[in-house]
């Protein structure tokens, strides 16, 4: 039996997009309160979920991710120069301070935020972006967020992109894709999916280079998510009910009610 | 401050809906006074069992529970067998029950063309209640796997020559596929719709037609709304999230559009 703690944090870990405080208001009303060891289920959900936040006095939104947390716990963000307080249980920032990362990659990791910058901008309506050095300077973590939320019509949708290049001794750039998409009105239904990417990078690749194979990427998932939502329709849904029977006409209760399992109804099995 | 029940079931609405079953069993662990109302209300999918006496497989679910025991709607008998007699549905009850099963059985292979369908039937002060349930499970590759599990539940009182019919209807609906190209792809869920409804009733033979149509009604129309809301919603919003055109076309398209629409308006 798990105890409350990791029931808790799994239903905080699957907090559809948009609807972390709605999941917080409706524990809190079942009176369990364990703020204090869901400490860490929330910050883990904020870091894999990408989550954006408003900087006090700010307009722009800022990723959380563990790609750009500092040693003290506080998040930072290239573009914007600063770096900020987060309480993960209410999603929100403080203590702003200006801060500027050190690294080997600078100019690097400039122009591939100016590439991915312009690549989200073509392909994404709204999206928030970061681009990270990581692991000792050895990496780059490049991560995109796109959230689209309409709790009045029911329902939020999330997607996130995040790759790994290593530049040096031998190139390298691995990513995944996340589509979350939630739809609640009179029920709840889920889309998640999740694709693993490994890219082949040869020489030194350029920042345009890099988000090249990124945009590629990327559109052949979505082509191939298209396909998969035809493939799930016209093979599985469609092969659990038909829509009418063979014979196109709603079934005559009538007669099935006078009679015993139907060979007049047609199509009808006998036992 | 909401009624921790009701938080309960907004918590079962918003997560994943895969896991419905497990995270009913946590909230009856985390909150112990809900739980039967939890069980009551919230629709899990179906259990399946075989009936020992006619060795046909039935379906499970609270109403027709004793214990740890499950009512065959094949042989009217619980499986495993109880120690002590369980509860079964009065004589003249019964009889619908049997012309039910019957009568879905025949919906259920028309529809289906496969699964598995019960019908029980129970009595309440001024008429009856009962459930109907189906429930089918396919592989069309070995990558892609659906689930569709029917709840139907309604109350049926009765009037002068006619009947109130009551009808809640639940429809679990599991889509999933994994591919090396497409990864995996996850489209589960479920949805409720309730109607009312007054019919004709000349005698115990009606209730059955009149039920069986009714729920025919209702799974016609949550096909259709499962249909829109998988297949165009869901899809809709991942193009809201992104676009595979590049956007500063579709400007220009739109842009190309309206030109053409006001020159043809001069």
């Amino acid at each position: 039996m798990p105890s409350h703690a990791d029931a808790l944090a799994s239903f905080i870990d699957s907090a559809p997009p948009g609807e972390l405080s709605n999941v917080t208001a409706a524990l809190k009303n079942l009176s369990v309160d364990d703020a204090g060891s869901l400490k860490p289920a929330y910050k883990k959900y904020n870091e894999e979920q990408l989550t954006t936040v408003k900087l006090p006095g700010g307009s722009q939104l800022v990723i959380v991710s563990k790609y750009n947390e500092l040693e003290d716990g506080r998040y930072y963000d290239i573009e914007a120069r600063t770096s900020w307080a987060f309480d993960h249980a209410t999603q929100k920032a403080s203590a702003v301070q200006t801060y500027v990362h050190e690294s080997s990659h600078e100019d690097l990791v400039n122009s591939l935020y100016k590439a991915l910058a312009a690549h989200a901008s073509e392909h994404y309506p709204s999206s928030s972006i970061g681009v990270f050095p990581i692991e000792n300077d050895s990496k780059i973590a490049l991560v995109t967020v796109a959230n689209k939320y309409s709790p009045n019509n029911y329902w939020n949708g999330r997607w996130r992109s995040v790759y790994v290049f290593t530049p040096a001794p031998s190139p390298s750039l691995t990513g995944s894709i996340n589509v979350d998409v939630h739809y609640y009105e009179d029920g709840n239904v889920r889309l998640l999916t999740s694709k693993p990417l490994t890219f082949s990078v040869a020489g030194s690749p350029s920042a345009a280079d890099v988000l090249k194979q990124i945009a590629q990427a990327e559109r052949r998932y979505q082509e191939e998510l298209h396909r998969g939502f035809t493939s799930l329709s016209e093979n599985a849904f469609k092969s659990l009910r038909r829509q009418l029977p063979v014979t196109r006409q709603k079934v005559e209760w009538e007669k099935i009610g006078g009679y015993r399992v139907g060979q007049d109804i047609g199509g009808g099995r006998q036992r | 401050m909401a009624d921790p029940f009701d938080s309960a079931l907004d918590l079962l609405r918003r997560l994943n809906p895969k896991d419905t079953a497990r995270n009913v069993g946590l909230l009856c662990d985390l909150a112990p006074q809900l739980t039967e109302d939890l069980l009551e209300s919230v629709d899990v999918p179906l259990g399946v069992r075989r009936c020992r006496k006619t060795g046909r497989e039935f379906l499970c679910c609270d109403y027709n529970r004793d214990g740890d025991s499950w009512r065959s709607p094949w042989s009217n008998e619980f499986e495993p067998p109880l120690e002590e007699e369980g509860v079964v549905p009065s004589e003249r009850v019964r009889k619908m029950e049997v012309r039910a099963n019957e009568a879905f059985d025949v919906y259920r292979e028309l529809y289906f063309e496969g699964g598995i369908s019960s019908v029980y039937l129970w009595d309440i002060d001024d008429g009856f209640a009962g459930c109907v349930l189906l429930k089918k499970s396919v592989n069309p590759s070995s990558k892609t796997s659906g689930s569709w599990d029917s709840i139907h539940v309604f109350e049926s009182q009765d009037r002068h020559r006619t009947s109130h019919y009551k009808l809640t209807s639940t429809v679990i609906l599991n889509l999933g596929t994994n591919t090396d190209t497409l990864g995996s792809m996850d489209l589960s869920g479920n949805m409720v719709r309730q109607v009312e409804q007054d019919m004709a009733v000349e005698d115990d033979g009606s209730h059955v037609i009149n039920i069986g149509k009714m729920v025919e009604d209702m799974e016609l129309k949550m096909r259709n709304l499962l249909q829109e809301v998988y297949f165009g919603k869901a899809k809709d919003v991942v193009g809201d999230l992104r676009s595979i055109q590049p956007l500063s076309e579709t400007k220009r398209d739109k842009a190309a559009h309206r030109e053409v629409i006001s020159s043809m308006a001069r």
